[in-house]
C-alpha cells in the first residue's frame, strides 16, 4: 500500500513540476538545456558532499583532506562549494572548474597555477564504504551473537534468519561444494567479500542518503576487491599451480624454444582479476545508469512538449521500478558471481593435480 | 574518462574499509558464525539420521509386536483347544472312573450278598445239623432206652470192626 502511495506522490510531484517548468516562459532555455550527460555522470560519479533530496544546492558537507608539499590540509567541502576559494594553511584550494584537466577534483593554487595534492578526502563514496562497512560488520557481529547467546539448538527467524540463508546458501552452495576440504581456510575472505558487495549494491539502490551511492559501479573499488582476490589466489597457490603455469602438460614444442603455453598462462594470471574488475564495475554502473536515464527521460520530454512529458511519466516510472527490482536481483547475482569467480580462481589455485576438469567448470562459468 | 580511471583516495579508503571490515569479521563473526552453521548442519544430520534409525526401529517394533500378538492369538486359540481337550477328557475320565466306582461297589455289594448267602446257608445248615442230631438223639434216646438194645447196638459196631 505504501509502495503505491509513493509511486502515485512521485508521479505527482515530477507532473507538477514538467506543468511548472512549461508555463515559464523565461526558463525555456534552460530546460532545452537539461545536460543529460552531466546529470548522469554526475550520478554514477564521486562527490566532495552528498546531495539532499529536493535540493540542487544544499548538499551535506564531508571533510576534505589533501596532502600538499607542506603536509596535510583538512576542511570541510561546504568551503570550496559553487567554486568558492578556502586558503587552509597558507595554501589557497578550490575545486577545479569544467575547463581544468583536474575537473570536479579539489586543487591547490600555487602561483596561479592548479596542482592537484594527493587526495585521500572522505567523499561521498569513501562515507558510503563506511556506511556500508558498518551495516556489514553490524549484521555479522548481530548473527554471531545470536549463535553465541543461543547455541547450536536454536536457529534465528525473520531478518537474522535472511541473513543466515543467504550465508548458509553461498556457504554451503559455492564455497564449500568448490573448494571442498579447503573451505574453512578461505571462507572468511569469500564470505567477507560476498557481503560486502551484497551490502554495497543494496545500499546503492536507495536513492537518498544513506545510499544512493554508486559504489561496485566505480571501477576503484571492484579493483581493489579483485586485486585481494589476485592476492589471495596467487600467495596461497600451490606448487602445482605454479608449475602448471611455468611447465604446463603439453607438447614439448608449446612451451620449450618459444614459451609460448607460459606467456598464456601469465597473461591468464592478470586477466582473471581484470575480468573480475570489469564485469562488477559494468554490470552496476549499467543498471544506475538506465535507471537514471529512465527518470530524465520524463525531463527531456517535458522539455519538448508539457503533454510529451506527462505521457512520458506513464511510461518511465513503471520502467525505472522495474529496473530497481531487477537491480535488487542484479546486486545478489552480481554478489553471487564475483564471490563464485573468486572461489574458483583460488580453487583452481589449490589444485593438486586434475587440472583440465576444473578448467573445463571455469570455461562453462564463464561464458 | 573519470569513471574509467580509479581515483587514488578511494583506492586507499577501500583498501583500509576491507582490511578493517575483514578483520573485524574474520576475528569477530566469522569463526562463531562458521562453527554453528557446521556444527547445526552436522546436528540436523545426525537427526535425520537418528530419525531414519528410529522410524526403521519402530517399523521392527511394530511388526515384532504384530508376529508377538499374532504368536499370543495362536497360543490362545491351541490353549483353548488344548482346554477343550482336557474338559471333555476329565469329563470323559470322571465318568469313566464313576462308572468303575459304581461296578466296584455293585461287585463289592454283589461278593458280600454272596457271601451272607454263604453264611446264612452255613448257619442254616449248623441249624437244620442240630436240629437233626437233636431230633436224632431224641430219637435214639428213645430207642435206646433199655440195656438190650444198647448192648446189641455195641456188639454190632465191634463185629464191624472185627470184621475189618
Amino acid at each position: 500500500m505504501t509502495r503505491i502511495i509513493s509511486i502515485l506522490l512521485t508521479t505527482l510531484l515530477s507532473t507538477l513540476l514538467t506543468v511548472a517548468r512549461a508555463n515559464e516562459p523565461a526558463t525555456e532555455g534552460e530546460s532545452e538545456g537539461i545536460d543529460t550527460k552531466a546529470i548522469v555522470f554526475d550520478h554514477l560519479g564521486d562527490a566532495y558532499g552528498w546531495e539532499v533530496p529536493f535540493n540542487h544546492h544544499k548538499r551535506i558537507p564531508l571533510p576534505i583532506i589533501v596532502k600538499t608539499d607542506d603536509g596535510f590540509h583538512c576542511f570541510s567541502s561546504a568551503r570550496v562549494e559553487h567554486g568558492a576559494e578556502w586558503v587552509d594553511g597558507g595554501v589557497t584550494f578550490k575545486i577545479a572548474g569544467e575547463n581544468s584537466e583536474y575537473k570536479g577534483k579539489v586543487v591547490a593554487i600555487v602561483d596561479g597555477k592548479e596542482v592537484k595534492p594527493l587526495d585521500i578526502s572522505i567523499t561521498k563514496n569513501v562515507l558510503a564504504l563506511f556506511i556500508s562497512v558498518g551495516l556489514v560488520v553490524g549484521l555479522m557481529l548481530w548473527l554471531a551473537g545470536f549463535y553465541r547467546r543461543h547455541g547450536v539448538g536454536k536457529t534465528p527467524r525473520k531478518g537474522l534468519g535472511a541473513v543466515e540463508a543467504v550465508l548458509t546458501f553461498i556457504y554451503d552452495g559455492v564455497i564449500k561444494s568448490t573448494l571442498g576440504k579447503d573451505a574453512p581456510r578461505f571462507a572468511p575472505y569469500l564470505l567477507t567479500v560476498f557481503f560486502f558487495i551484497f551490502g554495497m549494491n543494496l545500499l546503492g539502490l536507495i536513492v537518498i542518503f544513506p545510499g544512493g551511492a554508486n559504489l561496485t559501479g566505480n571501477i576503484a573499488v571492484t579493483m581493489v576487491l579483485a586485486l585481494c582476490t589476485f592476492l589471495v589466489t596467487n600467495i596461497f597457490g600451490t606448487k602445482h599451480y605454479w608449475k602448471d603455469i611455468f611447465w604446463p602438460d603439453v607438447p614439448i614444442w608449446l612451451k620449450c624454444p618459444l614459451p609460448i603455453m607460459q606467456v598464456i598462462e601469465v597473461f591468464g594470471i592478470f586477466t582473471k582479476p581484470a575480468a573480475l574488475t570489469v564485469r562488477l564495475f559494468a554490470n552496476m554502473m549499467g543498471g544506475h545508469m538506465i535507471v537514471i536515464v529512465l527518470t530524465l527521460l520524463i525531463f527531456i520530454f517535458a522539455a519538448m512538449s508539457p503533454v510529451f512529458g506527462v505521457a512520458s511519466i506513464a511510461v518511465s516510472i513503471p520502467f525505472s521500478i522495474f529496473m530497481l527490482l531487477i537491480d535488487c536481483l542484479v546486486s545478489f547475482i552480481q554478489a553471487y558471481v564475483f564471490t563464485m569467480l573468486s572461489t574458483i580462481f583460488i580453487s583452481l589455485a589449490q589444485e593438486h593435480g586434475h587440472h583440465e576438469e576444473v578448467n573445463e567448470t571455469i570455461a562453462l562459468e564463464t561464458k | 574518462m573519470e569513471l574509467f580511471t580509479p581515483d587514488f583516495g578511494l583506492v586507499f579508503w577501500m583498501f583500509v574499509s576491507f582490511a578493517v571490515l575483514f578483520l573485524i569479521l574474520w576475528k569477530f563473526a566469522w569463526p562463531a558464525i562458521l562453527k554453528t552453521v557446521n556444527s547445526r548442519a552436522d546436528l540436523i544430520d545426525k537427526g535425520v539420521e537418528y530419525a531414519q534409525s528410529a522410524k526403521e526401529q519402530l517399523d521392527n517394533a511394530r511388526l515384532s509386536a504384530q508376529e508377538v500378538i499374532n504368536e499370543a492369538r495362536r497360543q490362545q486359540a491351541e490353549m483353548m483347544r488344548e482346554a477343550d481337550r482336557i474338559k471333555t477328557q476329565m469329563i470323559e475320565d470322571a465318568r469313566q472312573s464313576a462308572q468303575a466306582e459304581a461296578q466296584k461297589v455293585m461287585d463289592n455289594a454283589k461278593l458280600q450278598i454272596q457271601q451272607q448267602q454263604k453264611e446264612a446257608q452255613l448257619q442254616f445248615r449248623n441249624q437244620v445239623s442240630d436240629f437233626a442230631l437233636q431230633i436224632a438223639t431224641k430219637v435214639v434216646k428213645n430207642q435206646l432206652g433199655d440195656q438190650k438194645a444198647q448192648a446189641k447196638l455195641v456188639n454190632a459196631i465191634l463185629d464191624d470192626i472185627d470184621t475189618k
